[in-house]
This record gives C-alpha cells, structure tokens and sequence, in this order.
C-alpha cells in the first residue's frame, strides 16, 4: 500500500517537472537557512572544544553592584575570585583568566604579528580541553613562579615560525618581555567568546594590580563541577557566598549581583544586566521559534497554493477513488505521505545546500577561526524541521482534497 | 472596469484567501527590510565630520603606578611622542574614540527665563578631547572658534564647542548658538564655537547631538587614556614598535595597545553590517519564493480556466482584453493583501514602538507597495499572454 503511495508521489512529482521545481526549492532553501542558523547557534553553545563538557562547566565573569540611582557593571577582579570563588568546596576546578580577549602585538626577530591574548593561571587547561598541536600546557608551578611563558594557537604560531611543530622553545617578545613557547593548541573560534584567545600568558606576568581588592576587575571564573547534577548546587553555593559578603562602598550600592552561568545562559544574557541566571531563557526561545515559526510560514503558505492547484487539477483521479470506497482519512493520509516524500526530498537537498554554505562561510575567513559543518545534531535537527515543515503544507491541502464531492470531481468541474 | 474587478474578486475572496495573505506577509517582509536599509541608509548620508586615514589609537594601561605620577609621567609621554619623526599631530581624547564602540551619554536640561526646566535634549554624546584634535582628525569649525590658548585660564564660565545637530536641538529656529550659555550640571558654561560634526559611533549608527570639552594640561583629577595621532602617509610596523617601546620606557609599568582608525572603521563596519545583509539576503530568497508561487499558481489557474475565457473571446473581447483582466485580478489581489499589510505597518509610527522617524516608516511603506506590485506584475505577465493566447475554438471544443 505504502509503495503504491510512493509510486503514484513519484510519478506526480516527475509530471509537471517545474512545480516539483518550485516546491523543492521552497523548502530547500528554507531548510537551508534554517540549518545555517542552527549550525551557527551549535558553533558557539553546543559542546566543542576546548568547552567539551559543556554540562559541566559554569561561567562568572559580570557583576553588578546596583544602587538607588547608580550602577556599575564589568568582569571581576582577580583577587575576588581567587579569595572567594577558588576557594567554593563544591566544584571540582575553578580557573582564573582574563575575561575579554586583549589585542597585542608580538615580536618575533623584526617581524610584528598581532594577537588577541588573555592572562591565565594554570588551571585553565585542566578546567577545558584544549587540542595540543605540539608542545604542552604551562603547569600551575610555572604560573606561580611567573615563568615568562606562553601557549598560542596554530596560525599565529605558523604565522611567526612557519609550523607548529617548529614554534615550541622558540621566544616571543610581549610588551619588552622574552617569552618562551611551550605548547600550540588548535585554532578557538571567535564565536567562543569566553575561551577564544590566539595567545594564553601566566597571570603572573602581568603588569596589572593583582591585589587589587576592587570586587569589579578584569577577569573571569571558569568553574568545573564534579558532574553535571552538580552544576545547580555550585551556583547555589555560588549565590550564598555572595550573601554572605559585605557590600562595598555601602553608601552608593546596596546589592552585589553576579551569577555562575552556564554557556547557553551566557549568551543568552548578551550582556543584559537585568537577566537573571538562567539569562533570560524564556524570552529567548520565545523570540527565536516566534521568528523561526514566521520565516517558516511564509515558504510553508507558498506550498499549500501549490499544492491546492495541483489538487484539484487531480480532481478525476479523486473522484474515482472516492466513487471506489476510499475514505477520507485513507485519502489524507495517502496526500500527507506524498507531501512527506517532497519535503523529505527538500530536506536532503536543503541539507547539502547547507553543507555548501557553511563550506562557503568557513573558507571565507568571515567568522575567524570558524570551523562550521554539519554533525549528528545540525543533521536530527533538519530531519525534524523537514517533517514540521512537511506536516504545515500538506495538512490543508489534504483536509481540502478529502472534502471534494465525488460527483463533481468527477464531473470535472471542481468549484473551488 | 476596475470597479468590476474588485466586485469579481471581492466575491472570490475566500478562494484566494491564501494568496492574499501570502501577498500580506510578502509586505511585512518587504516593509521590514525597507525601514531598516531605509534608516541605515540616512544616516549613511549626514556627513562624518572628521578623516581618519593615517591616524592611529593608541591606548595605554598604567598598571601599578601611583596616581599622582600618572599625570607628570602622561605629560612626558606627550612630548616624546610629538618629537617623534613620522608623527605629525598628536591629541588626548578620553577612551571614546572614533569606531571603538566607547560611548559617553548625558542628557541637557534646556530653561526658559525663569529657571524651569524647559525641555530636555537627551542622548548627547560628550567628549574631552585635546585642543589639537582639529588638526589630527579635520574636524571643520563652520562657526565661531575652536579652543586656543586664552581658554587655559578659565574664568566662571569654561568654554565648550557643540555640534551642529547640538545647535539645531538647542535652537530649533537657526539662531546661532555661539556666545551663548551651555547649561550642564549647575555650572553656565560658554559655547565658543560650532564644528560641523564628530560622529565617533560611525556612519550607519544614528547621528546624535555632540558636545567637546577640552583637556587642559594642568587637569590633574581626570586621566584621559587614549592618544590620537595623525601619523605620515606609509608609516607601519617600525612606528608602531618605536611607540610601544617609547610608551613602556617612559612609563613604569605602561603598556600600550596601537591601532589604526581605517582597520577599526573596517571591523566596526562588518560587525554592523552583517546582521542587516543576512536579513536582506534572507528576504531577497523568501521574495524569490514568492515570486515562484505566485507564477506557478497563475499558470495553473489559466490552464483551469480555457473555458471561461474561450466563451469571453467568442463574445468579442480582444487578446488585450484578457491579458489586461489577468493582470488586473492578481494587482486586485495585491491590494487586498497590500491594505491587511498597511493596517499592521502603521502601528510602528502610530505607537512608536522603536525610536525611528515617522518619515522612515512612509518611505519604506511606499517602498515596499512598490516593490509589492512590481513583483504581482512581473509574475503575471507571462501566464496573462498566455490567457490571451487562448483560441475560442479550441477552448470551447475541449470540453
């Protein structure tokens, strides 16, 4: 039954050769859009390197100290966090780094390269996994005896010494200072805002104020539970600490605020300082399925005309069918299965339209460091898409078919 | 005839109910897209009022240096800088720049005679900027002057310089503004001079009212931590590193970030653009979508209709006739569609829910109606010919 179904949906899509182009189309191209969108979205929350365990790690790195009439906002201070935040018994590891990436230039012989940096301490290659190219990470020793040494990334390592391999033990010079590579990690994307660096420097070697006892700084917490189940327990652990603390400066400000977030909540946040520690969710998906929903609508409605006219110019074949005996639910459900094949043959199409995009967008250097491409997930999620798509269009015109009187299908001269 | 045509497809509006809504969300899309490349584009259009090729930013930290040095060590740096061969001007600014997405925001309280608060100016971009800027950046003074040296001593009232959108905000009716009182805090301050424009946040964010205050070199509360310099034509890596070297040896402690204008207008201008030519692209396949649709369900809809036409031909009506009636039923169907749309888009200037201009809103109205019937015509123009192609003989032997 099923395989007859098939057979007649591939025989009306091979009929009239342009409208099965117009469809395919259609919902390949939204297809396509949509899972760009999505690979973008995975790119940067979904768990890639050096973020691997995504459900794991927390993130602390804004607060906010909020008064009657003022407010000030920025990353945290590195003696803050290294007083109360590494000190938190719940986690596993806690890692201190800088929490905007800082652009500087590096000097090697005669030859100036730029890069974007960021003070770590050494904790940071435990806490994330980082894909070593050559050489090694620098140890917690090393960061607390201020060894002048440094990690970078394959290009800009290439860039200085032509390969990877050949830049480790070889010396940089940063801000008038030797600096003797240790180690090459592979290439973070930018996307990856809270890890991305091109060059990672001991914490120790900074010319800025550590002691500084500001509860507002320069730097970020990366923090490590023991397992995922953890993760609402360390925020809660999080949270009471900074109950606990004396606010400073208590004539201006009245509330610390600061929260220990997971990567999606974090870009969820986009900087708000009124979101909450889950960033906002809500109002975000609201938002992204709303407009995704609506880009979809429009493709989705431009299906159904089609596939009305091209009902109804089978109205005989119905008529015949329903003079037969076939139900109405047997006739929506053949449709619906026609439709399906159409969209599923849309999807595999959108997704290799897809696959050429994002081949497109990484080779054009337009995202740095991008690295999209299509996996498990960017793959289940088309699928899903193709069939929610699939069931929008045919639904209507199939309802519309299965109502046809049979006499006046017959008869030809089907009234709209 | 046209009344005849709405009456004809008025009574059909039910069949072709998904056509007008797709013709509905085909304008919302277009409207969209119209009032954001209509806004981007405006202000494209108001001038910079400044240059910025060969000037570079550069930045420095003080790391643990006590306060108090941090002015005399700023003052050395600044010779050693404009005796520096291959540099030509060299300006303080405080850290909003031109293109570094830095910004300083106040709100002016325009009064009346008596004293109350007549109106306030909100959203003014406020600068402190060296005396030498002019010279680094082009800035164009059109009335008045810019600071000189008898403004160093300054007496109750401190000189300041506006903008032009600044003098027409304060002004609405012309006058000039310069000799007049400034009111800012609770200190008068006098306006000495009107300089075309400094559009630090770029070209494509929306213009807004500027006022410049000038650094005096005796100011020791406020440290200003970015330098502007105009640097000669070619200059490049060797520069770049004799001023990072100059600014650690002078300063202990000191590092310094250099960067040109021209690279940081360039990164400014992608991260601004792509949102908007994503969207663009985005509506330009969802029209293409349409279009397809749209042409498709016409043709069909001809093929369905051989007979009533063929009975119209052998009545009299010529080819024209015909073509003209296919056409004017689908522009029939756009306006039924295009006047749902116009009920949704007149909402946005009517509640104003974002702060653009009514005038963006019209022109991207009329900009998208266009376009709307523009893309109805060009989609029904091959199956109306083909309507008027059809032969009464053999349409009305078909059946």
């Amino acid at each position: 039954m099923l395989l007859n179904y098939l057979k007649i949906a591939w025989k009306v899509l091979l009929r009239r050769k342009f409208f099965t182009f117009i469809s395919l189309f259609g919902i390949s191209f939204t297809l396509m859009i949509l899972l760009v969108v999505y690979a973008l979205f995975d790119h940067a929350v979904g768990a890639r390197r050096p973020e691997l365990h995504t459900d794991r790690l927390l993130f602390i790195n804004r607060m906010i100290l909020r008064g009657d009439g003022s407010m000030s906002s920025s990353g945290v201070g590195y003696s803050f966090l290294k007083q109360h935040v590494s000190t938190l018994r719940m986690p596993e590891k806690v890692s201190i780094s800088e929490a905007y990436p800082i652009s500087i230039t590096l000097y090697v012989g005669q030859q100036a390269v730029k890069a974007d940096r960021r003070y770590t301490d050494g904790n940071l290659w435990q806490v994330l996994d980082f894909d070593f190219v050559a050489g090694r990470p620098y140890s917690v020793a090393e960061v607390r005896d201020a060894a002048h040494v440094v990690v970078l990334n394959e290009t800009i390592a290439r860039r200085c010494f032509g390969t990877a391999a050949a830049a480790v033990t070889q010396a940089v010079q940063v801000d008038g200072k030797p600096y003797r590579v240790v180690g090459v990690v592979r290439d973070v994307p930018t996307v990856r805002e809270l890890t991305y660096a091109e060059c990672w420097l001991p914490v120790t070697t900074t010319m800025a104020d550590l002691r500084d006892p500001n509860y507002l700084g320069d730097f970020q917490a990366i923090v490590l539970a023991r397992q995922a189940a953890d993760v609402p327990a360390v925020q809660e652990e999080y949270q009471q600490m900074l109950h606990r603390l004396p606010i400073p400066d208590p004539k201006q400000f009245q509330e610390i605020r600061s929260y220990a977030r997971t990567l999606l909540a974090h870009y969820m946040t986009n900087h708000n300082n009124d979101a909450g520690q889950d960033g906002d969710a809500a109002h975000f998906w609201r938002q992204w399925i709303g407009l995704g929903l609506l880009f979809m609508l429009l493709p989705a409605l431009n299906l159904i005309n089609i596939n009305v006219s091209r009902t109804l110019e089978r109205a005989a074949e119905i008529g015949v069918r329903k003079a037969f005996g076939a139900t109405a639910r047997r006739l929506v459900g053949q449709f619906l299965i026609e439709n399906m094949l159409l969209t599923l043959l849309g999807g595999v199409l959108g997704l290799l339209l897809a696959a050429a995009v994002l081949a497109l967008i990484n080779s054009s250097h337009f995202l740095p460091y991008a690295e999209l491409g299509l996996n498990v997930r960017v793959f289940g999620v088309g699928l899903l898409l193709a069939l929610v798509f699939g069931l929008l269009s045919g639904a209507y015109p199939a309802y519309k078919m299965s109502k046809l009187p049979a006499n006046q299908a017959l008869k030809g001269g089907a009234a709209v | 005839m046209i009344r005849h045509l709405f009456t004809l497809m008025w009574n059909r509006r039910r069949a072709n109910a998904l056509l007008i809504v797709e013709m509905f969300l085909a304008f919302v899309v277009l409207f969209a897209v119209g009032s954001i490349g209509t806004t981007l584009w405006r202000n494209y259009r108001q001038p910079l009022g400044f240059t910025y090729t060969d000037v570079w930013q550069l930045n420095f930290t003080t790391g643990q240096q006590p306060r108090a040095e941090q002015f005399g060590t700023l003052q050395q740096l600044l010779a050693r800088l404009r005796s520096t061969p291959g540099v030509e001007e060299v300006a303080l600014s405080a850290s909003n720049t031109p293109f570094s997405f830095n910004d300083s925001r106040s709100s002016i309280e325009m009064k009346d005679e008596k004293g109350k608060t007549k109106r306030s100016i909100n959203n003014v971009n406020v600068y402190n900027v060296g005396p030498e800027l002019p010279k680094v950046l082009g800035l164009k003074v059109v009335a008045g002057r810019w600071f000189d040296r008898s403004d160093v001593a300054s007496g109750a009232n401190p000189p300041v310089v506006i903008d032009e959108r600044m003098q027409r905000a304060m002004y609405p009716d012309g006058e000039s503004a310069v000799g007049k009182m400034f009111p800012f805090d609770k200190k008068e301050q006098r306006i000495i001079g009107v300089v075309s424009a400094y559009r630090t946040d770029g070209e494509l964010q929306e213009p807004l009212s500027s006022v410049l205050w000038q650094i005096l070199p005796t100011d020791t509360i406020f440290l200003p931590q970015s330098i502007l310099l105009k640097v000669r034509p070619g200059s490049g890596a060797a520069l770049e590193k004799q001023l990072a070297d100059d600014v650690r040896r002078i300063g202990p402690g000191w590092s310094s970030t250099i960067k040109p204008l021209a690279e940081m207008h360039q990164s400014q201008m992608k991260q601004l653009l792509t949102r908007p030519i994503l969207l663009g692209s985005m509506s330009f396949f969802l029209l293409l979508n349409v279009a397809l649709g749209l042409f498709g369900v016409l043709w069909l809809n001809i093929s369905r209709r051989r007979g009533e036409i063929g009975v119209r031909r052998a009545m009299g009506a010529t080819a024209g006739n015909i073509s003209r009636q296919v056409l004017g039923e689908i522009l029939v169907l756009t306006t039924f569609g295009l006047g749902l749309g116009l009920l949704v888009a007149a909402q946005f200037p009517l509640l104003g829910v974002f702060s653009v201009q009514t005038s963006v809103y019209l022109t991207a109205m009329v900009l998208a109606a266009g376009l709307l019937y523009l893309l109805a015509t060009v989609c029904a123009l091959y199956p109306s010919r083909l309507a008027a192609g059809i032969q009464p003989a053999v349409a009305l032997r078909e059946e």
